[in-house]
């Protein structure tokens, strides 16, 4: 029986550790064995290196570590059942979350952004990420798990370029590229390359790489299609040098008297009125009820989009538009008004049907609400320059 | 699927003279009614007693000896002393309440395992 120094001991515990084992326990475990095999098995005056370095390599197949690879892979194996069923569980949960959102968004109710905020979230950081790990435990083949790996990577880039999208985050752009350089350039290279050499997968991989060419083409046409940012801006500008030149023939009029106080309520009503619609369509956009000086620095562009059936909050969009109606058609009926000074409401956004004023895009009734107001501003001047 | 996939890693670290198929998992049993017969052992310990046992027609190896034990450790089937031996620490392992109930269940579902295949098999009781 052999007996062991300190220093062999140490020795064999600084090898194990170089070798790659991390975990203490299997450390002190697999010296306790070791130093029992020397022990039982090398004769007193045996030679101790030589026979550990015969012994050690008993343990593995190519390297030690493959023992705490094992152990880690019997923990969470543990927790399989728990990551599958969390996995189902938050692929329902997103399921739902993500269908109620959209619809919810379509017709511009509230909680649609915490709704798809909630299902995008689960999904990409949840799901996704489960059933890669679950699916590549499926699987020993690299090529497979890299595939896995990769096509996670799209969907959960994809996900988060749907929400910034969606939301009117600044820098959905950037997850919409990412998503669709590894597709283009890792996944599908990847994929088709690896499984064209393999006579078994040879036709499955040519029919997968089709669709994913497919798939990748339309995300990259969406890109292309999707409103360009300058669009966006001229859009923008339009709208706020509306808003300026307002404000111009509003302030040339200001310091003059009206001679008439209930044409001056109506007067102040209509601009009320217009005001606030303006403020709820900006603040469904952007989420600031005015438009902010630095908007262009914080991206903080109005996508063109529709008003959405209940025009916000049950309605109450509709019901200013029909009260600014009210009021112009009272301002234009009001006494000593000649045609000339009238507002028009043909062509305008008060000559709809409110029932449908949900299929108008947000623009389009901003302007036309910024043009009634102008007309009224002109109007107001002249009236008040012949006095 | 993963579960087989587990149980076939872990064979290929057990060298016995049996194929690997006829001993999926069966070294669960085998560890748990070794700790249920001896109060406490070490790893060191197990595998040469299953070595004496069975004539060396099955030898653990420390490949798959250490996995399965933390992964038992962990599931509270387990438990664990350490003892001091020199400048080296020994792990003792003896079965919880848990694992003494799991033991004995194990063997009992492989004595039915194994009488079910005899008589699938029409294995009849060899003489002599």
């Amino acid at each position: 029986m052999y007996t062991l120094s300190d220093q062999q001991i140490d020795f064999i515990l600084n090898d194990i550790k170089l070798r790659g084992v991390e975990m203490e326990d299997l450390q002190l475990n697999l010296l306790d064995h070791i130093c029992c095999i020397i022990e039982c098995e090398l004769e007193q005056e045996g030679d101790f290196e030589d026979f550990y370095h015969k012994t050690i390599p008993k343990f593995f197949k190519k390297e030690l570590k493959e023992i705490e690879e094992e152990t880690k892979l019997l923990l969470t194996f543990k927790n399989f059942y728990a990551m599958k069923k969390t996995m189902i569980r938050t692929g329902i949960f997103s399921a739902i979350t993500i269908v109620l959102g959209s619809f919810f968004k379509v017709m511009h109710w509230p909680g649609a952004g915490a709704l798809l905020v909630l299902g995008i979230g689960s999904i990409s950081l949840l799901f996704l990420p489960l059933m890669i790990i679950l699916k590549t435990k499926d699987t020993s083949n690299k090529r497979d798990k890299f595939v896995l790996a990769s096509s996670g990577a799209v969907g959960f880039f994809l996900c988060w370029a749907t929400l910034f999208a969606v939301m009117h985050w600044p820098g959905n752009g950037i997850f919409w590229i990412i998503a669709i350089c590894i597709s283009a350039f890792v996944l599908i290279p990847v994929y088709f390359f690896t499984g064209i050499r393999n006579p078994e997968t040879k036709l499955n991989t040519i029919v997968t790489t089709v669709v994913l060419v497919g798939a990748t083409g339309l995300q990259f046409t969406m890109l292309n299609i999707r409103p360009a940012v300058k669009q966006t801006q001229i859009k923008m500008y339009s709208y706020i040098q509306g808003e300026e030149l307002l404000k111009k023939i509003q302030n040339s009029s200001s310091g003059r008297t009206l001679e008439s106080a209930s044409r001056s309520i109506i007067v102040e009503n209509i601009n009320n009125k217009a005001e606030q619609i303006k403020s709820m369509i900006i603040m469904n956009a952007i989420g600031e009820s005015k438009i902010p000086k630095n908007f262009e620095s914080e991206g903080h562009f109005i996508e063109e989009g529709n008003l959405g059936i209940n025009f916000f909050d049950n309605g109450k969009g509709i019901k200013l538009l029909s009260d600014l109606k009210a009021e112009i058609n009272k301002y234009n009926a009001s006494g000593g008004m000649n045609m000339e000074n009238k507002i028009p409401i043909d062509h305008s956004v008060l000559d709809i049907e409110f029932d449908k004023i949900g299929r108008y895009s947000n623009y389009s009734v901003l302007n036309s609400i910024t043009q009634i107001q102008m007309y009224l501003a002109t109007a107001e001047n002249k009236l008040t320059a012949f006095k | 699927m993963i579960h087989n996939l587990q149980i076939h890693k872990t064979l290929m670290y057990i060298c016995p003279m049996y194929s690997s198929e006829l001993i999926k998992g069966t070294l669960k049993t085998i560890i748990l009614k070794l700790l249920s017969e001896n109060k406490e052992m070490y790893g060191y310990e197990i595998t040469q007693k299953v070595k004496d046992l069975t004539d060396n027609k099955i030898q653990i190896t420390e490949g798959a000896l250490y996995p399965t034990l933390h992964a038992l450790e962990n599931d509270g089937i387990v438990t664990t002393e350490i003892v001091n031996i020199g400048k080296r620490v020994r792990k003792y392992y003896k079965l919880t309440p848990k694992g003494k109930n799991s033991a004995t269940e194990k063997v009992t579902e492989f004595a039915d395992f194994i009488n079910t295949m005899k008589f699938l098999l029409d294995i009849k009781p060899q003489l002599g």
